[in-house]
């Protein structure tokens, strides 16, 4: 019989090896896997999004600024650059680089593919919002415009992504946002989240963290360079300027302001009577038709009917039935307190 | 095309309409019918629940009584199932195996069968089903219909209910807590109770971890292993008591693989499936006891019983065969035995309990038996048994014990065969519901592979730290 | 609604049910092929019972029958066929057993369609209800649960309610029988052409949706005049469902 204790070591060994072999992303497997792939196509697509991206924020690029910006060698940067100048994709003006029209347009293609597979994930999977934007990173490279367009069909022809970015057409059209970010407006506006970047991924995650809604109104109450204090569907939320600045309101006129009064459903409190205003534009795919075929429409009265032991679920009742559901969805319903 | 036509003007219209076609379109129909609804219906009490309805939900979902109540009523019926099993089993071991095989036998001699034949035929296709038969039926035919009656009532999605907190900890759906409970019925049958689970990805966790709640068939072999060798540590006053600890730890610890692995499951392989949770609480109804007990017998207890008996005949040939078909000297069994018994003991097992498994994936009902019947043979003992391929139990747990002793086995074989009966691929009966259900060849592998690599794993580990302690 | 016949026989339903001959599993060569939809838990098993005299599964439980139960009886010397369908809240959506129940009723072309509510919350049954008769206009309700309805003191004018929904309503108490020979008497009546129905449209939807679905139903019809459903397959065309989009390239939904 052998040792029990070399056997221990060798089964040890033998899990970390495969740990490290294929560990999610960083491990060995995943990167011999990566490294194969047809890198110069993708180090050209990303740095024509990087150039589209600057142009549409009124900034520039020159060399230096896309060798820091990505994470490949500098001298295979140098020489891709040197391959999309040859392609003419882009030009130098005065060591700034310039996306021609055709860079413009192949430009557009990869963000149209990159943005309806996030529409795709956030109505079709089951893929939490933090993931989207990753695998859609890789999906870009991917798709030809003939799978864009199958997909795009699939979906309805969507407009705009799951952060409010419009998704560019076949043509290579771009629907404007007409918002401007939060921190530009001043206390008293009331307005509408119509976009949340989700680039970079740490503001992101910190304003997923605070649960804000596309398609939510917002009450501005304090503005300044160091917080930003705004209420929207019965809660407060304060946020560091450079978080705001992220987030893209549309300010609404007096006349487009629904009720003061909306609370989402998870909020509601045992014996308070409500109205259901809606469904938050955060509540896609699936669970979204579900709640809808389970009666949650627009002005179906509700009230609290039972809380379970640990207080998540709760059960509805909604149209004479006790209809049971997690907070986290009761938080997409809106309602308007009686 | 005329029908590209259609469909380009049909997407045509939809970029034009924008989204909320859907809500629209609902919002319409339960506008609809509300004015319908409001010509016809006249509502005159207190419409809003029935009294009754509402005051017992309190009760059953309250912080305070919501669990008791809960873990009482499943002890109950569990109580209730292996208690109640006892008697019935031992009648139908009595008759099946005890009266109709010999008579069988002597019949078989009468019209002159060969020995092989009857053999075959007798000690193992027939042996087989009798043993499946007689372990499975009786709990079964307890637990389904005790089940079915609380389903029925309304209770079952109040459980769902109360319980969805904790399964959603590790991404799965409350009404997991329902399959679960019904897989410590038949691990075949809780698959199919997963069809209630709406939701793709957690139904597939559902039935993935199905098989980590002990089954009927397999709560014989851990509360007899228990009795003859973890009793025996103690006092006999006390031997009662520590087996039946035993036995529970062994139930609560395949709840605790449910959980891990449904957590690794949401995380990994089954991250991007469609997840969302609803769940409809419906009126109690008082059940109709007897038309429930009829249909629950005929549908659960009987179309199970019936799957199992058509995968435990072959089983019952294999076992038979590999006994009495000889390679020279010695015969496939006991060729195969030699051969896994070095890896059997690295996991602090044997090589007739791997064996036994195998031959036994039709059904955990005969897998005791087969381990008696090969122990004795490769051990060549003598005096009891009735020979190479004929399953058989014991009356006495002592003489049992003996055997088993006598083969070899120690405390940690004991222990590490509680593991392994609990973390081993399902069931050949569970494997092919898993595959009528979720109709994936990817999906049952895995449901059939996972387990009893944790079980290999967890053994392995188990022996070793054993080893070096003691 | 209209009756193109009226009933010789009136007061004689009790007539009739001795007419009824429960065939069990027995469904060769049937003259019709009756489903039976409706949400969950309102009693469609329970029906499927009464009539085949077989022993689905009944569990007070939303989401039992997942796949879908025939049986077969006998009435008025013709033999019908009964199908059990999966209880579902809607058809829009794309859920397994939803689409079991959307398919039978959309290509599985039932001569009747039994729509079984729960009469104590009609209102939400509607919505299935609404839907299904976008897809067939051969159905009836089936208003079951009576009794539990009487407890709750709801009382439902079903004379109103069939004429709004424009198809016969038949208040039954499927678990202790009640109703269930008015019941196949009216599907047998809607099954022969006794009775035709002229079901519901869904109105309130707003002008745009409603000019798209027009649109492209006057378009289907004029490809396929012989399309009997093309304002349903418009509706679903327009809400993108890949299963009636691929019906529609196959051709398979106009297999009339
Ligand atoms: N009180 C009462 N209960 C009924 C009636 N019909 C069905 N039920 C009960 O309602 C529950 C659901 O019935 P089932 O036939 O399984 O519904 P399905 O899901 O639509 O097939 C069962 O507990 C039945 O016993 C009825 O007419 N009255
Ligand atoms: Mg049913």
């Amino acid at each position: 019989m052998t040792n029990p204790v070399t056997s221990l070591i060798v089964f040890g060994i033998v899990v970390v090896l495969l740990f490290l072999l294929f560990y999610p992303k960083s491990g060995f497997y995943w990167r011999i896997k990566t490294s194969f792939k047809n890198d110069t196509k993708i180090l050209i697509e990303d740095i024509l999004k990087k150039l589209y991206h600057a142009e549409d924020n009124g900034n520039t690029l020159n060399s230096n600024d896309i060798i820091n910006s990505l994470n490949s060698s500098p001298k295979k940067i140098l020489e891709t650059i040197a391959e999309m100048e040859n392609k003419e994709l882009i030009s130098f003006e005065n060591g700034d680089i310039k996306l021609n029209d055709l860079g413009m347009d192949y430009a557009l293609r990869v963000i149209r593919v990159h943005r309806l597979w996030e529409k795709y994930l956030s109505e079709k999977t089951g893929f939490d919002k933090k993931d989207w934007h990753e695998i859609a990173e890789k999906m870009e490279h991917k798709l030809d415009s003939l799978q864009a367009k199958e997909l795009a069909i699939n979906l309805g022809n969507p407009r705009f992504d799951p952060h409010g970015d419009p998704i560019p057409t076949e043509t290579g059209e771009v629907e404007p946002i007409n918002g401007k970010p939060l921190p530009t407006f001043s206390e008293g506006t009331i307005g509408r989240i119509i976009h949340i970047e989700d680039e970079p991924e740490i503001i992101y995650k910190q304003i997923l963290a605070e649960d804000l809604h596309i398609g939510s109104h917002i009450h501005i109450i304090e503005n300044n360079e160091k917080r930003i204090i705004f209420h929207s569907e019965g809660e407060e939320f304060i946020l560091a300027p450079i978080v705001a600045n992220n987030i893209t309101i549309f300010e609404l006129q007096k006349e487009e302001i629904s009720e003061e009064n909306t609370f989402r459903l998870s909020k509601l409190k045992k014996n308070e009577h409500a109205k259901i205003i809606g469904i938050s534009g955060e509540c896609r795919g699936e669970i979204r038709r579900r709640l809808l075929d389970l009666g949650f429409v627009i002005n179906t009265k509700i009230e609290v009917d039972l809380t379970s032991p640990m207080n998540n679920p709760r059960a509805y009742l909604v149209r004479d039935t006790s209809i049971a559901i997690r907070n986290e969805q009761a938080k997409f319903i809106l309602i308007e307190k009686k | 095309m005329k029908t590209n036509k259609i469909l380009n003007i049909s997407n045509d219209l939809r970029w034009q309409i924008g989204e909320g076609f859907h809500d629209k379109l609902t919002e319409g129909i339960y506008s609809d019918a509300a004015t319908i609804a409001q010509n016809s219906v006249q509502k005159k009490g207190d419409a809003k629940r029935f009294r009754f309805d509402r005051s017992l939900d309190k009760i059953v979902t309250s912080k305070v009584w919501g669990f008791p109540i809960m873990i009482l009523i499943l002890s109950v019926v569990l109580w209730l199932t292996i208690i109640g099993a006892n008697y019935p089993s031992g009648l139908l071991s009595d008759l099946l195996i005890g009266n109709i095989y010999p008579w069988l036998k002597t019949i078989g001699e009468s019209i002159g069968f060969p020995w092989w034949l009857s053999g075959f035929l007798f000690d193992g296709v027939y042996l087989a089903l009798a043993w499946v038969i007689a372990v499975m039926l009786p709990p079964m035919a307890i637990f389904f219909p005790l089940f079915t009656l609380l389903e029925d009532f309304g209770y079952l999605p109040r459980v769902a209910f109360n319980l969805d907190h904790l399964f959603k900890k590790s991404g799965a759906h409350g009404k997991q807590a329902l399959t679960m409970s019904m897989g410590f019925g038949c691990n075949a049958a809780g698959v199919i109770a997963t069809r209630i689970i709406d939701s793709p990805r957690e139904r597939l966790i559902a039935i993935i971890t199905n098989n980590f709640s002990l089954c009927n068939g397999r709560w014989p072999t851990q509360i007899l292993i228990a009795s003859i060798f973890i009793g025996a540590l103690v006092p006999e006053n006390f031997a009662g008591a520590i087996s039946t600890f035993a036995v529970i730890s062994i139930a609560l610890l395949g709840i605790f693989f449910t959980f891990m692995v449904s957590l690794f499951l949401s995380k990994t392989m089954l991250k991007g499936e469609v997840s969302s949770f609803t769940l409809e609480l419906p009126p109690y109804r008082p059940p109709r006891f007897w038309k429930t007990i009829y249909t629950s017998l005929i549908d659960r207890t009987l179309i199970v019983l019936w799957r199992a008996c058509v995968f435990a005949a072959p089983a019952g040939a294999v076992i038979w065969l590999i006994s009495n078909v000889f390679i020279g000297d010695s015969n496939i069994a006991n060729w195969m035995i030699i051969h896994l018994d070095g890896f059997g003991i690295l996991l602090g097992l044997n090589g007739v309990i791997l064996l036994a498994y195998i031959v036994a994936i039709p059904a955990n009902e005969i897998v005791i038996p087969t381990i008696l019947m090969l122990t004795v043979m490769s051990a060549s003992i003598t005096g009891v048994g009735s020979g190479n391929g004929v399953m058989f139990e014991l009356d006495s747990i002592n003489a049992t014990g003996e055997i088993l002793k006598a083969g070899g086995w120690t405390l940690l074989t004991a222990i590490n065969l509680m593991l392994f009966s609990l973390l081993h691929n399902p069931c050949s009966t569970t494997i092919y519901t898993i595959y009528k259900e979720t109709k994936s060849v990817k999906w049952t592998t895995v449901a059939s592979i996972l387990p009893i690599i944790l079980g290999f794993i967890v053994c392995f580990i188990v022996a070793q730290v054993w080893r070096i302690l003691m | 609604m209209q009756k193109v016949t009226n009933s010789a026989c009136e007061g004689c339903e009790l007539n009739q049910a001795s007419n009824l001959k429960k065939l069990g599993v027995n469904i060769e060569d049937n003259n019709y092929v009756v489903a039976l939809a409706g949400n969950p838990n309102t009693g469609k098993s329970t029906v499927f019972n009464a009539l085949t005299g077989l022993k689905q599964h009944t569990g007070n439980w939303p989401g039992k029958t997942v796949t879908r139960a025939e049986g077969g009886y006998r009435y008025n010397e013709k033999k019908y066929k009964l199908v059990d369908l999966p209880g579902t809240y809607s058809l829009l959506s794309t859920s397994q057993d939803e689409e079991v129940a959307r398919n039978f009723i959309l290509f599985g072309k039932p001569d009747v369609t039994i729509i079984v509510v729960d009469a104590s919350r009609l209102e939400r049954n509607l919505n299935l209800v609404l839907q299904i008769l976008e897809i067939t206009d051969k159905a009836v309700l089936c208003l079951n649960l009576m009794d539990e309805a009487k407890r709750l003191e709801i009382e439902i004018d079903d004379r109103t309610l069939a004429r709004d929904l424009g198809i016969p309503v038949v208040p039954t108490s499927a678990r202790s029988k009640e109703g269930i020979p008015e019941l196949l008497k009216i599907v047998h009546q809607v099954a022969t052409g006794e009775i035709k129905c002229k079901p519901h449209r869904i109105k309130n939807v707003p002008k745009n949706i409603n000019n798209a679905i027009e649109k492209l139903r006057l378009e289907i019809e004029k490809e396929y005049p012989n399309v009997p459903n093309s304002r349903w397959i418009a509706l679903r065309l327009l809400d993108g469902d890949e299963r009636i989009i691929e019906a529609v390239k196959t051709g398979e939904f106009i297999t009339e």
